[in-house]
């Protein structure tokens, strides 16, 4: 009971915050009833993926100061668990998806428990590696496909089927999504706040200091990295049933893992809207460009281009991102 | 016995050239603790210059390994003042991700230009000749020049930096920065120049290795973690131990032949049915995890 009081208690931001994030929660309750387009409609599911995957990434990367470059490894684990699951023993997704969360976890204890022995910049591409490995591994594994990947065959299945998340329209996955996302921000909110959540604003700021008050820096920096890990797990199986045909190229690729921090790092790192800002700029950004100018012959891959540039400023002329610039504002005016 | 003694001695070789791949990440990671994730493009860039180079002439290959050497040199000097300067007054997670987007930069300009598909040389007085090192091992001559060379310009590298002024000047600003500028050493200039020289001795290398391998826009990712993998072995900021690295890593890129070797002498049917040539740089990475989690400090690193 009160953790979801605390859960929704929000009175600690700005009123302007409470006002802005209502209105924006309402436009996502009612966007599918105006007129849209199908591009739309999945620019805007990507949207609330993507949110949710850089809320996890929040919870160690931006609280923590733990830079994860590997967040896809479990996007895949995900993907796969739920993806061979149904496709092998037609278990729905309200079932697989747990279970692809505990294996994603396992995993995270698995390789976390070494990884927190290292900092910085060695952590970071730790990480990669570990992604790296583990889908090589899968590119030659039979039993999950090998590197032609999976196909959940739609045919099978009557749609809308809410066992299994297929569905003929994208609306249906975009409630389903909507629901993951409010969720998100809840748990979010009351983990910056949980006894966890502090001990890790506290090991960024000073790791020493930390670890003589008596916090176990290690075990929380594994706990909260498989906190992280289980977000990303759940919107891998959701990844699976929504795209319906994976591949260890697309669930696993580092530029995945990458898109994943650098939303959180575009929107402020360390708060709680700042994953959601991110997303809402670059997801959209990103398809839109890449549907003007990806196709059109003669600039192959202009979009990345552009794409690449913007995270360059970004990272070299704002990186504590667009939330750091609203408190920047706000300190100025309140001194 | 001849596949064995002829994968571990094409390793060697390769590692030769991996060892140099591998040195300019670590003079630059050395001097400013900035982590490059372009290292591989920069690799590409090498190799796209000399494989132009050579056709658009018709230059025999090897002589266009200056022009590479320039090339590489003024990339580095632009990135890092137009770009690196203002990232490193950044967090660490900016650094990392900003030099993810120069990556990401350079690949797409490169598949804008000379697109997706893979280019090769076939011209030059080594292609087709090959030597025969006796005990059944064939080398060709383009991997043995290219190893040989790239051990020449690791050695020119190393003299470079711990025989001259210069090299001493870089030392300094790597052990303490502020303490250098105390000394009247230019750091910004030391920071422009360590990946001037970053720059210049990988697109040698990339120079040498389009040799023997062809090259496409995608290819720089596979180069960046080799490279990640020799400098965490051989310890970030150690020139000697990125050479030995680089060799234990070549060696390890040569499994899958070290492996083939195991499945005829005893004969097991289970090694046949693993697909150990697919997994050949799954070895690297997971060697690069171990040695980062045992022994972070790499063989003969100073720097934690």
């Amino acid at each position: 009971m009160e953790t979801i009081k605390n859960a929704l208690d929000f009175s600690d931001s700005p009123r302007i915050d409470l006002t802005i994030a209502g209105l924006v929660a309402l436009f996502l309750l009612v966007f599918p009833i105006f007129p849209h387009s199908a591009f739309a409609m999945a620019t805007m599911i990507q949207f609330l993926m993507f949110s949710l995957y850089g809320m996890g990434w929040n919870t160690i990367g931006g609280y923590g100061g733990q830079v994860d470059l590997g967040k896809a490894q479990y996007v895949g684990i995900g993907a796969y668990t739920t993806a061979v699951m149904l496709i092998r023993w037609d278990v729905p997704f309200w079932i697989s998806m747990p279970i692809g969360m505990c294996f994603a976890v396992i995993w995270s204890f698995i390789i976390g428990y070494p990884l927190f022995r290292l900092k910085g910049h060695y952590f970071a591409i730790a990480t990669i590696a570990t992604t790296l490995v583990l889908k090589d591994i899968f590119e030659v594994w039979d039993f999950v496909g090998a590197a032609r990947g999976l196909e959940i065959s739609p045919i099978k299945y009557i749609p809308p089927d809410f066992l299994r998340l297929i569905f003929k329209q994208d609306v249906y996955y975009y409630y389903v999504i909507l629901g993951f996302f409010f969720l998100g921000i809840l748990y979010v909110n009351w983990f910056r706040r949980s006894r966890l959540g502090f001990q890790l604003r506290s090991i960024k700021d000073n790791e020493d200091v930390a670890q003589s008050l008596g916090i176990n820096v290690h075990w929380a920096k594994v706990k909260t990295y498989a906190i992280a890990t289980a977000f990303v797990s759940l919107v891998g199986s959701f990844h699976a049933c929504y795209i319906k045909n994976i591949e260890p190229e697309d669930t696993m690729s580092l530029d995945l893992s990458i898109l994943i921090a650098l939303m959180a790092m575009l929107g402020g790192a360390g708060s709680l809207w700042g994953p959601i800002i991110g997303a809402g700029i670059l997801i959209p950004c990103k398809s839109y460009l890449k549907e003007w100018l990806g196709a059109q012959v003669g600039l192959v891959g202009i979009d990345l281009i552009i794409y690449a540039g913007i995270i360059m400023v970004i990272s070299a002329f704002e990186p504590r991102g667009i939330w750091g610039i609203v408190e920047k504002v706000r300190r100025r005016k309140r001194s | 016995m001849d596949i064995l003694i002829s994968s571990l001695f094409a390793g060697l070789l390769i590692g030769m050239v991996l060892a140099l791949v591998a040195l300019g990440l670590n003079i630059i990671f050395g001097v400013m603790e900035i982590v490059n994730f372009a290292h591989g493009e920069f690799l590409m860039v090498g190799m796209y210059t000399g494989l132009f180079t050579a056709q658009a002439t018709g230059m025999e290959p090897l002589l266009t390994l200056p022009v590479a050497a320039v090339v590489g040199f003024l990339l580095g000097i632009i990135c890092y003042y137009g770009f690196i300067k203002f990232l490193i007054r950044g967090p660490m997670v900016a650094q990392l991700l900003g030099t993810f987007g120069l990556m990401l930069f350079l690949r797409n300009i490169a598949l804008l230009i000379f697109g997706s598909e893979d280019r090769a040389l076939h011209h030059g007085i080594l292609v087709d000749k090959s030597f025969d090192m006796g005990m059944g091992v064939i080398v060709p001559a383009t991997k043995l020049t290219a190893a040989g060379l790239s051990v020449v310009a690791f050695v020119a590298v190393w003299l470079l930096m711990n025989r001259t002024k210069i090299g001493k000047a870089l030392t300094a600003t790597a052990l303490n920065a502020q303490g250098a500028r105390y000394m009247g050493i230019p750091t910004e200039r030391m920071n422009a120049l360590a990946w001037g020289i970053g720059g210049g001795s990988v697109t040698i290398a990339g120079a040498l290795i389009v040799n023997f391998w062809s090259v496409n826009p995608f290819m720089g990712l596979l180069f960046t973690m080799i490279a990640f993998a020799i400098v965490a072995l051989g310890g970030f900021g150690s020139v000697p131990g990125a050479f030995f690295a680089g060799l234990v890593v070549g060696l390890i890129t040569e499994i899958p032949g070290i492996w083939d070797f195991f499945t005829y002498t005893f004969n097991f049917d289970w090694m046949n049915n693993v697909p150990m040539t697919s997994l050949k740089y799954m070895w690297v990475y997971l060697a690069y995890f171990v040695i980062v989690v045992v022994r972070p400090r790499g063989l003969f690193g100073w720097k934690q």
